[in-house]
């Protein structure tokens, strides 16, 4: 455990921490593709799929949550892009050409095939609701390094399904929960809730504050001083100066059009923009969820992956450039993930109306990571033939969990929070540092 | 030599003269215990034990597991080797690599194992928790039995405690402990004026008498019941209607002092009890989603246990085999949610058929409206050579439907499709011959002809397939059943002519050009046609508007008709059954074997055994709750797990003799809070009594300071101010602006959880909550700062207050407070205010704001 006495005092999250090491990363942007990406139309080529089009699955199926068909190839075309030659579907033009700034890991695997344990497995560390996430752990081990903004702020239009518990402190202060932002709105004062008073000017706030000051420090007086109530007094000051910043910083009429233009005018254009700025103010972990419950699920035609992918692509390459025109590449840790793949075959089923989709997939889906020490350029793992199970170098949420750390300073093996009797880890029992994609 | 031997035991051979038991013992034994026992003895995973050679060698269900002298041949090591990425143990980490270097060795070496373990362990039930409740005398000494245990720790810790707090903080105290609400100015003004020594007694009595002392201390058990007012869904809850009947139930059974052993009874089988009146109780099951859940939260509320960790493997710390686990699932796995309506037979029924044949009428002109739909398309497949020529010489004719020429014209004005159909058409150029525009568009005809009857073909087998409308009617035969489908460009061709729009997940279309539905459609049908429609629809919208209101209900448990025991599932996977776990209580917590549940599910002997008197942990665990909201912390501090890794009492004797206690008083809480309020140590002062005990485990002084939880902290907020609505029980409403109950009664959401109320600490309802989480951040204090809340009931303060300033600003520290204010601040104020009546909600803004609002000394 970090800094004894975490909890009691509840703003100990609002001071850097000490790693546990020297780090690589001081910020994660985690984009979070949900819905569940398919790994064969993106980011694992699999020619042999293309070459048995049609054909059953050889071999043994393992369980899936609905039935399937036949193999299906890809739409898509794959082509080998960078010094690296790492092949990558043409509806990533933008990424593909900067491939070698990406660790593609295509051996993940995840244990359940059901949307909502996935992303819960994927964000905390644990099926069932209830446990911190990632970026709560994150603030928790390291503090904030922008006093003036959250920690930990988590970006989505509307909610992705699981909701807010997928930025949940869980048993961990609450102090370390993620922010929620409704990207899908514009202005500040809708972004950050009470960032702005409706009717006080800045003066009569201050008039007020400065009341508030002396009457809590004639009562801290009489009651010889808890430090919850020092803390409070402590708040107040972050409040205040929050709300000088925070418009500031989710003001995104400050970017201009052709920046607008080159992320995509969109919810997750819009995403990203918005996490590079708050990255560029010191927030330690900001999450972009592509949007409103699970767009990526594409059951029904696998060519929606195009749309998706138009939009993803132009976002994620923006973020990149930007990341690495301001010096900041190197300390961000950029993750690119979704909760599973998809299945190589068809899916056709009855409640269904075009057939020409694929099913989630448990055992095999791609995560992307780039900059904070990453070594870019690296194709970690592998599939079978067909793209349909991680069989080499198999990456579980935890690995990656315990990566994401690492890169930050932190051993995931020595990050716990004691509660209920029990030391708690965002890695559970497990975890292991993914060193060959270390830079 | 010397250098030798340290090679080969490093290299994992045992070094010359090396006793092979010892050798065993000291590096073998330890790395099964550590990594193996928990999964292969008693639970015998995949049936397999690691605990003798017998066993060992034989393996489980995949075979031998050594063979002793080959070490490359043993199954066990090919295993901890991580060879197959299929079969890796332990699952979780590999083992270091000197280990497993270790059990090459042991098993080249003959894979000894003496017969006889090691000492067996201590029996489990000599854990303190799981003994008896000792009957406990208090020690000799003046003042109340809790007191004099406290005060023989302090003296013999050297502490001496504080002095009584002042009485107007006591009153405060005390009033937001038992009712969430502070005290009114006129309360605290009678309490002073009464000096007689019964004073404080008689305060306790009139909150205990409070209904709003149920309300306040209902909240505190639901936290520890996961209580939500929906069951989490994807995107939004799914709605329990009626879980408020179940708060409200526990709000009415604490205000009653129901028994204890009672109120837990009730909240595991009412329905198996006589009467109904506490059926609502089981509100506490039917809240949860699952039998796991219900188990869990059960044991762990009620006897501080985390039997939940039992359900993939034998506990790790407390004596719970796995065995237990499914013991206790099968009683939850023999009951089943139901529903238990209020209303009389013929209303349910009455609901039931209503909404049954509004359902019925509405698919009905779903299916008529769909023909007809599906006959206008082909009409129009049949003209489409004459609507194609007249884009073409860009002519109107009257003869052809305007708005199909319309949407023919916007469909063809964009060449990129996402098939190649089409392609015939745009490759037409503009001096083609009107001969060879016809051929084309007689072609382009036979082929939208041709695509709608394989369309209808392969609709029509799926029809098949999937059962008929019956089938059609069974979800999960339509997610299983794989069906036929067009080739994808076929599809798109199809779906651009004549496709009904469509959303999902994942994709969007807007509707094919012969696509007409509802109102557009209705211009197309013969005039007896539409007038059938229109009476089908009539009726329809007649039969949905005559549907009778839902009628309330209490959500209940009830046994299957077929009570059965259920295997254990090994791992926690269902897919792989061990052997069957008899319908029975924690073996822990039964005198030598545990007799089966013999009566339906078994809910009934669980709910006698939870509650039983001689069950160590339910007096206990129920005492430290109280002990835990009126001290700030329990005599143990994790009063949710009483178990190995749980805290130790603070005070072992004094837990008892509030246990015992508890069930001397026939289980009345009521009279457990007045013993503990009625003490010196209850009424003490919170000010610091030196350096000797930091974390005041002997509570040599009040044991608060903490900011209130989100509920009373609201409820003051609006009982200040003049505005709270006070009506006790009832349906929820989400926080919106307009909401002036008290917190208890705002929608508790799985899947959205109230912003406001997140971020003040309210314990995510996903999962069991032991105690709040208090915080004090940014988001907490931008509420108060610009909410429109706040400001609000700033405003409704300051016109509450009447009179000068120096009255007023007196009035609210009154209210506020429960003390008058001090020259000092009434200058502050006066200064503030500046005699500007417009500066007053500022001001009481202020005064909501300060850390002393939202504190109890």
């Amino acid at each position: 455990m970090l800094g004894g006495g975490f909890g009691a005092v509840g703003l100990a999250g609002t001071v850097e921490q000490t790693p546990h090491f020297a780090a690589k990363a001081k910020h994660v942007i985690f984009l979070f593709l949900n819905g569940g990406v398919s790994q064969v139309d993106t980011f694992d080529p699999k020619p042999e799929l293309t070459r048995q089009h049609g054909k059953p699955l050889p071999g043994k199926k393992l369980p899936t949550d609905s039935a399937t068909g036949n193999l299906m190839k890809s739409p898509f075309a794959f082509k080998k892009c960078g010094q690296s030659g790492i092949e990558v579907a043409d509806i990533f033009p933008r990424v593909g050409a900067m491939i070698d700034d990406f660790a593609v890991i295509r051996s993940c695997y995840a244990d359940n095939g059901n949307h909502g344990p996935s992303l819960m497995l994927m964000n905390t560390g644990h099926q069932l609701a209830g446990r911190p996430s990632m970026g709560s752990w994150i603030s928790y081990g390291l503090g904030t390094l922008n006093k003036n903004l959250p920690g930990f702020i988590a970006l989505c239009p509307g909610y992705p399904v699981m909701g807010p518990r997928l930025w949940s402190s869980g048993f961990l202060p609450n102090l370390h929960q993620g922010t929620y932002v409704p990207n899908n709105e514009r202005t500040p004062e809708k972004l950050v809730q009470n960032i702005r008073n409706a009717s006080l000017t800045i003066d009569e706030q201050q008039r007020q504050l400065g009341l508030l000051d002396r009457l809590n420090q004639l009562y801290l007086g009489r009651s010889e001083g808890r430090p919850q109530l020092a803390a409070g007094v402590e708040a107040m000051e972050v409040a205040f100066r929050m709300q000088m910043e925070a418009p500031e910083a989710f003001d995104l009429a400050k970017e201009t059009p052709a920046t607008h233009e080159r992320y995509g005018d969109d919810d997750f254009g819009r995403g990203c923009l918005l996490a590079r700025r708050l990255v560029e103010r010191g927030v330690r972990m900001v999450q972009v969820y592509f949007g409103n419950s699970q767009p990526w699920d594409s059951h029904e035609d696998i060519n929606s992956h195009r749309g998706l992918s138009r939009i993803a692509d132009a976002a994620i390459a923006s973020l990149v450039e930007d990341l690495k025109a301001r010096g900041l590449f190197e300390s961000t840790l950029l993750v690119v993930g979704t909760e599973f793949g998809r299945t190589p075959m068809i899916q056709s089923a009855g409640q269904l109306r075009i057939n020409q989709g694929r099913d989630h997939n448990v055992h095999a889906y791609t995560t992307l990571m780039a900059g904070g020490g990453i070594k870019g350029g690296i194709a970690y793992g592998a599939t079978d033939d067909f793209g349909y199970r991680a069989v080499e170098k198999r990456v579980h949420p935890h690995d990656l969990h315990a990566t994401v750390l690492h890169q930050l300073g932190l051993d995931h093996t020595r990050l716990t929070y004691r509660y209920s009797g029990r030391d708690f880890r965002l890695t559970d029992v497990a975890g292991t540092v993914l060193k060959d994609i270390l830079a | 030599m010397r250098v030798c031997i340290l090679v080969l035991v490093a290299m994992g051979i045992p070094a010359f003269g090396q006793d092979p038991l010892a050798f065993f013992e000291s590096r073998v034994r330890p790395v099964l215990v550590k990594n193996c026992y928990a999964c292969h003895t008693k639970s015998e995973m995949g049936g397999f034990r690691v605990d003798s050679r017998e066993r060992i060698l034989k393996g489980g269900k995949s075979g031998a597991a050594v063979v002793p002298g080959a070490a490359a041949e043993s199954l066990l090591l090919e295993l901890v080797e991580h060879r197959n990425p299929e079969r890796k143990m332990p699952p979780q980490a590999k083992l270091k690599d000197a280990e497993i270097a270790d059990l090459r060795t042991w098993i080249a070496t003959g894979a000894v194992f003496p017969e006889t373990g090691p000492a067996p362990k201590l029996d489990p039930k000599s854990f303190w928790s799981f003994q008896p409740v000792k009957a406990v005398a208090a020690p000799e000494g003046t003042g109340a039995p809790i007191d004099r245990f406290l005060t023989e720790r302090m003296k013999a810790a050297g502490l001496t405690p504080t002095g009584p707090a002042d009485r107007r903080t006591l009153l405060r105290r005390v009033t937001f402990d038992l009712t969430g609400l502070p005290p009114t100015p006129d309360e605290t003004a009678a309490f002073l004026a009464d000096r007689t020594p019964e004073a404080f007694a008689k305060v306790v009595e009139r909150l205990l008498a409070s209904p709003h002392y149920g309300e306040r201390w209902a909240r505190h058990w639901l936290d520890a019941a996961r209580y939500s007012d929906g069951q989490q869904g994807a995107r939004d809850d799914d709605p329990y209607p009626n879980a408020w009947r179940y708060r409200d139930w526990v709000v009415q059974a604490l205000n009653r002092d129901l028994p204890y052993d009672t109120f837990l009874k009730a909240q595991i089988a009412a329905d198996l009890m006589p009467g109904q009146e506490h059926l609502p109780a089981l509100g506490f099951q039917t809240i949860g989603e699952t039998d796991n859940d219900r188990l869990d939260v059960t044991t762990r509320a009620m006897l501080g246990l985390t039997v939940g960790c039992a359900q993939c493997h034998d506990h790790k710390f407390d004596p719970i085999p796995t065995k237990d686990y499914y013991s206790l699932l099968g009683v939850f796995k023999s009951s089943a949610v139901s529903e238990h309506p209020l209303v009389g037979p013929e209303i349910v029924k009455a609901y039931k058929d209503g909404k049954a044949a509004s359902d019925e009428k509405q698919a009905e002109v779903k299916r008529f409206l769909e023909r007809q739909t599906a006959l206008v398309v082909d009409v129009f497949a049949a003209q489409t050579a004459e609507y194609l020529m007249a884009v073409w010489k860009q002519e109107t004719p009257a003869e052809l439907d305007a708005e199909v020429l319309g949407r023919w014209k916007a469909f063809l004005k964009d060449s990129k499709k996402e098939h190649p159909f089409f392609a015939p058409w745009f490759a037409l150029q503009a001096t083609a011959s009107e001969a060879e525009v016809r051929r084309t568009v007689q072609e382009l005809q036979k082929a939208i002809e041709a695509v709608i009857a394989e369309k209808k073909a392969v609709d029509d087998r799926n029809y098949v397939k999937l059962g008929g409308i019956e089938g059609l009617k069974d979800v999960s035969r339509q997610v299983n059943t794989l069906v036929d489908a067009l080739p994808i460009e076929r599809f798109y061709f199809w779906r651009d002519v004549a496709s009904t729009p469509f959303k999902s997940e994942d994709i969007k279309f807007d509707g094919g050009v012969y696509y007409f539905t509802a109102k557009a459609l209705d211009r197309l049908l013969e005039p007896r046609v539409l007038r059938y429609a229109n009476g089908l629809r009539a009726e329809a919208e007649a039969l949905k508007k005559a549907i009778p209101a839902l009628y309330p209900y209490w959500h209940i448990l009830k046994d299957s008709d077929k009570p059965k025991n259920i295997p254990v599932a090994i791992r926690g996977d269902a897919e792989n059954p061990g052997e069957e776990a008899p319908r029975r209580f924690l073996s822990v917590l039964c005198d030598g074997e545990a007799p089966a549940f013999t009566q339906g599910s078994g809910r009934m002997e669980l709910a006698n055994e939870i509650a039983d008197a001689k069950n160590p942990l339910t007096a206990r665990v129920a005492v430290n709750r109280l002990w835990q909201h009126h001290f700030g912390q329990g005599l143990v501090r994790s009063p949710g797990n009483f178990g190995q890794l749980g805290d130790r009492p603070t005070h072992p004797e004094l837990l008892d003799y509030l246990a015992g206690r508890l069930v001397a008083s026939g289980w009345s809480l009521k009279a457990m809070h007045r013993e503990i309020l009625l003490t010196e140590a209850y009424q003490r002062s919170s000010a610091a009594v030196g350096e000797k005990d930091p974390d005041n485990l002997l509570l040599a002084r009040a044991n608060v300071g903490e900011r209130l939880d989100v509920e009373a902290l609201r409820d003051a907020v609006l009982a200040v101010a003049g505005t709270l609505d006070r009506t006790v029980g009832g349906a929820p409403a989400v926080l919106d602006g307009k909401h002036r109950r008290r917190t208890l009664y705002v929608t508790v959401s799985r899947s959205k959880p109230d912003r406001t109320l997140a971020t003040f600490d309210f314990p995510d309802p996903n999962a069991a909550s032991d105690a709040r989480m208090v915080t004090v951040g940014p988001m907490q204090r931008l509420f108060f700062m610009n909410a429109p809340f706040v400001a609000e009931q700033a405003k409704a303060l300051a016109e509450r207050l009447t009179g000068t300033d120096v009255a007023r600003i007196g009035a609210a520290y009154e209210l506020l407070y429960a003390r008058p204010a001090t020259p000092e601040e009434v200058k502050l104020g006066l200064a503030f205010l500046q005699g500007e009546a417009a500066r007053w909600p500022q001001y009481a803004q202020v005064l909501l704001s300060a850390a002393e609002f939202s504190t109890i000394q």
